[in-house]
């Protein structure tokens, strides 16, 4: 077992070094905590949680002395002091909790703001990559988990030691003994009983992780294949598989609820055995002088108050560990996007000046016409799988010419327009822009030049014409509606009801997948880029739609009025493609199925139609259905 | 919302078990607090009166030792159990919703609330647990520890009874004061707060398309800024939010130092025993603790009682009256749709809208006669109704106009809703856009499982290049499928789905059901679907198939186009048939 091993080799890095390793403690580092503020909530925590136990403490004295029936006068600091822990206690914590949650929502928008920063100047390929993955789409719920860490798990934490070290002195002071025997039943439910919390949500994470992924996959394929589902009349079959994930679910928890079970024991025995030991170890000591029968009360009654601060724990290290998987996904996220960058430092530019505002200005760059973006030889690979998809390309694309990538679905399209915009560092081969290469180029730079329309493209949650301002900062709402008229979606528009001002809602949920992907061409129009790269604009649409599309982007090339655009367009279909200057065929060598795609034939539409795999395929798709 | 939901206990079996145990322990942990005050005062008040030494209370000390070992074995039984009973009924509830959003349609499930009840199944429930597991003991043992150690408190010391007594109405009393004037505000404010929040996230989310147009490093000031507003908001709610809580704590505190006080003065005047006062002292916080951990997880009890308040109104959405009647031979009878509309989402729009369509499922072809196999083509723009069309000839969409009537061989005609659809389906073959596939082996998700004659399995797969893919995969017909398909590409799943369709007997299948996939599939995969469509008219059957392409329009023996209309004009939308 490799894990024998493991303590031992982990045991010689240094305690130092450990810390630094752990994803917990690098992405606290990027909460920004100001550890003055920490503090101030623990003291004042550790004062609301110290109030109690000095209300326990002072009414033991009081009650002991009271007994003895001294004159009244002799009790009146005692009374005044329980009343005035008494009402100090929700104060404090009042306070507390405003200071810790205070620090937490401090840290959360750092870690955001921290997070976005990172991303957006990091590499862009690993970006690409971890929009097919949930990564980004959990990074919600992850930042606000290791935000609480500070809430619930150090700031409890600094409150239980500051309350344990303070009543252990306390109770110390009168019988040095009693003071021990307490420190070691608040070691069982501050240390003991935590870890074992922890060791229980560990467990049934790990072990609960394949039933739930199990869980998650049958239901979701439940509810998304319903229909196919029951005509097929395979439903009642699923169901048992949920049944099965179920149970495997209830039986991880159970074994976890064991040694939960042993940490909740020992929980509430603690008290009880610290109880305890005062009073055998005091009933002797004030037999023997050592101590007065106030003092007795006081050490025996006190550990009741004591163990509130040191009951969180547990849930404390529930959350540490919470916490820590959060960030181990936060921090993976940072490192996949700095480690495959290159070509600049990645803290270039990085301290952000007033001028960076939302919409920073975008000079329309030198001279458009003379814009060049040449593709020598190029091979890509899809970053993280190594696997060349596409290889040995070349291509030239300048303003005023139109070119259409087609082949297969699957072929590399996508991945070679990935690596054209300079997203994607090619695998061989060069991508420059103006004689640079476009992905050593900063992203700005790059795409004042050229620009990339991903078929995944985001659609904010915001107004229609903020989402088209993208593209450009200064579009004006008779600029968006124009541009709207051109891609076909002028019907669309006319029945939103607040026009280029309506919300299109998160991600685009109340927008069909047509109406989508035309807004994404429509935003690309709008793009100051003389190059332009789309990927696959006409899919959702029907044929008719779809190719109209696809022809009004290969006219924008030729505008007369200087505005020239060079375009290339990733399709499948091919009945548009009369107008291109070039139509490039994207297929594997007859050979080589399996090796990586080439340019199996490349030329005019009118020439193309010599090639026997290109017009068979133009055949199948003739006549657009009226 | 009440506390705890007796639907609850109806509906998941387990919740019913736990609640029993959970009370019974509380029960338990009430005469153990009691227990422990009374025996601390009797070992205590001797000691310090001076009257006894150890020896003298070996015995009730004993006594202390076993109240602690049980309150610890109470603690270890609560938790032990409340995890794996919370478990249990989140998964009861989970099969109940899953089973009941499936019964309600696939049409309900795509009307917006299927995103919903998907969080809901997956994450949403799982709510239910901590409300389980730390509330509701907790609420339990309010109704056991705190009357038992107040009898105990009145017992001892009548006055300390009743300041207890006074205060513990005030707590629920000053709760709900500062609830219902903070309600407003923290309602607001929350709104607020989830917006600035998804905003940050939409950002995150939309970084790669920033990217592309090099403006992602614009809005890293609008981040802070928008974290900044968030934290200022959030500050607002939890400010008043945390009101309630202070009061909470300050009457539960404060009255237990009145308490200490008040004992504190009668013992001096000698109107009280040590004894009983040690008691009280000791019982009083106890009196409150359940009150305050009730209040402390009164969060995770709205998350909780929200939770299954979801999974109630799922539940409680009234399933369609399912058709009773078992389904006629489909071979030989006709289908017919009578100007059907189908309101399309939640606009004023009908897709489709008045559809006709007589469809006669032609018997298979027979040795002597000629096949009767054709293939009906549904066209139209998109977001015409094309594929609700064939959700309603499947019975899956109820249509809101019009209707649906089976003419059987022997000239009956019932509406398609009196059929019990389950004995309807067996007899049609769908193959959707998106094809589920049984996982297993590629074998078993073409055969389903059923022993089929490898030659058959061998020419469907030719008719539609299956076998081709089944050549170039290392493991062959034994490569493994995944839930969903997963392993294979989205046109090696649409092969095997096409293979499977084409291996039902023509005579207990004779309806074929396609929605064409017009995502990633180039013009050779659609090859693939024109093969496999002229192989099953071939085979005698009636092909139903959404056409977006011109090819497939071109094989079909009629077209019908599905239109659709504003609802102001119901009908309006042409049907004729264009060819036939």
């Amino acid at each position: 077992m490799s894990r024998t091993t493991g303590p031992d080799r982990r045991g010689r890095v240094g305690a130092r070094e450990r810390v630094a390793a752990d994803p917990l403690w690098q992405a606290v580092r990027l909460l920004d905590v100001r550890w003055s503020r920490v503090l101030r909530a623990v003291v004042l925590g550790t004062l609301a949680l110290g109030s109690s136990v000095g209300l326990a403490a002072v009414a033991a004295w009081l009650i002991a002395r009271a007994s003895q029936m001294p004159p009244v006068l002799t009790l009146s600091v005692a009374v005044v002091g329980v009343r005035a822990f008494g009402i100090s206690r929700g104060v404090f914590r009042y306070l507390e909790r405003l200071a810790s949650h205070d620090v937490a929502l401090r840290g959360m928008a750092s870690l955001r703001a921290n997070l976005y920063e990172a991303l957006a100047t990091g590499s862009p390929a690993a970006l690409v990559r971890l929009r097919r993955g949930d990564l980004l789409a959990r990074v919600g719920s992850d930042v606000d988990d290791v935000g609480d860490v500070v809430v619930r798990a150090l700031v409890p934490a600094g409150i239980a030691l500051g309350v344990s070290a303070g009543s252990v002195l306390l109770v110390g002071a009168f019988l040095p003994a009693a003071g021990v025997a307490l420190a070691l039943c608040l070691v069982l439910t501050a240390v003991v009983a935590p870890w074992l919390s922890a060791r229980a949500a560990r467990g049934i994470e790990e072990r609960g992780s394949v039933a739930r992924a199990a869980m998650t996959a049958t239901t979701l394929e439940i509810l998304e294949d319903s229909g196919p589902l029951a005509v097929s009349g395979r439903l009642p079959a699923r169901f048992d598989d949920l049944r099965t994930a179920d149970r495997d679910l209830a039986r991880s928890r159970d074994d976890g609820a064991r040694t939960a079970g042993v940490s909740a024991g020992i929980g509430a025995g603690a008290v009880g055995l610290a109880v305890l030991a005062s009073l055998l170890l005091g009933l002797p000591a004030l037999a023997s002088g050592a101590l007065t029968p106030e003092e007795l009360s006081v050490v025996v009654l006190t550990p009741l108050a004591v163990f509130e601060a040191a009951n969180a724990l547990p849930g404390a290290a529930v959350q540490l560990h919470r916490s820590r998987q959060a960030a181990r996904r936060v921090m993976s996220l940072l490192e996949v996007s700095s480690t495959q960058h290159r070509g600049r430092s990645p803290r270039a530019g990085h301290v952000a000046g007033p001028t960076s505002g939302p919409a920073p200005p975008i000079d329309p760059g030198p001279s458009g016409a003379d814009r060049s973006l040449v593709l020598d030889g190029v091979a890509c690979a899809w970053p993280g799988t190594g696997r060349v998809v596409v290889a040995g390309v070349d291509l030239a694309l300048r303003p005023g010419r139109a070119v259409a990538l087609v082949g297969a679905s699957g072929v590399g399209k996508t991945t070679l327009l990935a690596t054209a915009a300079g997203l994607l560092h090619p695998a061989g081969g060069s991508a420059t822009l103006d004689g640079t290469d476009v992905g050593s180029l900063p992203r700005e730079t790059a795409a004042r030049g050229v620009v990339l329309v991903a078929e995944d493209g985001h659609v904010f949650d915001t107004t229609l014409l903020e989402n088209l301002r993208v593209a450009r900062g200064d579009v004006t709402p008779a600029e968006a509606e124009a541009v709207l008229h051109e891609v076909g979606l002028q019907g669309w528009l006319d029945r939103l009801p607040d026009g280029v001002e309506t919300l299109v809602g998160p991600d685009a949920a109340d927008v069909s997948g047509g109406e989508r992907r035309r807004l994404l061409v429509a935003r690309a129009l709008l793009a100051p880029a003389p190059l332009l790269l789309v990927d696959e604009p006409a899919e959702h649409l029907d044929a008719l739609t779809a190719d109209a599309l696809v022809r009004h982007l290969v006219a924008t090339t030729r505008t007369a009025d200087g505005a020239e655009r060079g375009l290339v367009v990733a399709t499948h279909r091919l009945s548009a493609l009369e107008d291109v200057d070039e139509v490039v065929l994207l297929g594997h060598a007859p050979g080589d199925p399996d090796g990586p795609a080439c340019v199996v034939a490349r030329g005019t539409h009118a020439e193309l139609l010599d090639v026997p795999a290109y017009r068979w395929a133009l055949a199948q798709e003739d006549a657009v259905p009226r | 919302m009440r506390p705890l939901d007796p639907r609850l206990l109806r509906q998941a079996r387990a919740a019913r078990g736990y609640v029993v145990l959970t009370a019974t322990l509380g029960f338990a942990t009430a005469g153990l607090v009691v227990a422990q005050a009374v025996l601390l005062a009797a070992i205590l008040a001797p000691a310090i009166q001076g009257t006894a030494t150890l020896p003298d209370v070996a015995g009730p000390v004993g006594l202390l030792a076993a109240v602690v070992a049980a309150r610890a074995a109470t603690a270890w039984a609560q938790e032990r159990f409340a995890l794996r009973a919370a478990a249990r009924t989140v998964a009861e509830l989970r099969e109940q919703v899953v089973v009941h959003a499936t019964a309600l349609g696939p049409r309900w499930l795509t009307s917006g609330r299927g995103p919903a009840v998907a969080t809901l199944a997956t994450r949403g429930l799982d709510d239910l647990e901590p409300y389980l597991v730390r509330y509701l003991p907790q609420l339990l043992l309010a109704a056991t520890v705190t009357p038992a150690a107040l009898a105990v408190v009145l017992g001892l010391d009548w006055v300390s009874a009743v300041v207890i007594a006074v205060t513990i109405p005030l707590v629920p009393l000053f709760m709900v004061l500062v609830g219902q004037l903070t309600a407003g505000t923290s309602e607001r404010r929350l709104v607020v707060v989830q917006r600035l929040g998804s905003q940050v996230l939409d950002l995150l989310a939309g970084l790669p398309t920033l990217l592309a147009f090099g403006r992602a490093r614009g809005p890293e000031e609008r981040v802070r800024a928008l974290g900044e507003a968030n934290r200022r908001a959030t500050m607002g709610t939890l400010r008043v939010a945390f009101l309630s809580g202070m009061v909470l704590e300050l009457l539960t505190t404060l009255s237990v130092a009145i308490v200490a006080v008040g004992v504190g003065l009668r013992l001096v005047h000698g109107g009280m025993d040590l004894e009983p006062a040690i008691a009280v002292l000791v019982l009083a916080p106890e009196v409150y603790l359940p009150l305050r951990q009730v209040g402390m997880h009164f969060h995770a009890s709205t998350n909780g009682v929200a939770a299954a308040q979801q999974a109630f109104e799922v539940l409680d959405e009234a399933v369609p009256e399912a058709g009773r009647r078992h389904a006629p031979r489909l071979a030989g009878s006709t289908l017919t749709l009578h100007g059907v509309g189908v309101r399309a989402g939640d606009r004023d729009v009908l897709a489709p809208a008045g559809l006709d369509l007589v469809l006669p499922v032609g018997p298979p072809a027979r040795a002597g006669r000629v096949a009767t196999g054709r293939v009906v083509a549904l066209t139209g723009a998109s977001g015409g109704g094309k594929t609700t069309a064939t959700l309603v000839l499947l019975g899956l969409v109820v249509p809101e106009h019009g209707r649906v009537t089976w003419t059987t061989p022997d000239g009956e005609t019932v509406p398609l809703a009196d059929v019990d659809l389950s004995t309807f389906w067996p007899q049609v073959a769908w193959l959707p856009q998106r094809p589920a596939l049984t996982p297993g082996t590629l074998h078993e998700a073409v055969t389903d499982g059923a022993d089929v004659d490898p030659a058959a399995v061998a020419r469907a797969a030719r008719t539609t290049g299956l076998d081709d893919v089944v050549a170039t995969l290392p493991d062959g017909w034994a490569t493994p499928v995944g839930r969903g398909g997963a392993g294979l590409s989205v046109g090696q799943r649409q092969r095997a789905a096409l293979t499977a369709a084409l291996l039902g007997d023509p005579a207990e299948v004779p309806l074929v059901v396609l929605d064409e996939p017009t995502a990633h599939l180039d013009a050779r995969g659609e090859q693939v679907v024109l093969d496999a469509v002229r192989a099953w008219r071939d085979q005698g059957r009636t092909v139903v198939v959404v056409a977006h392409r011109a090819s497939l329009v071109r094989v079909a023996d009629l077209v019908v186009e599905v239109t659709s209309a504003s609802t102001a004009t119901p009908g309006a939308g042409s049907k004729a048939p264009v060819s036939a």
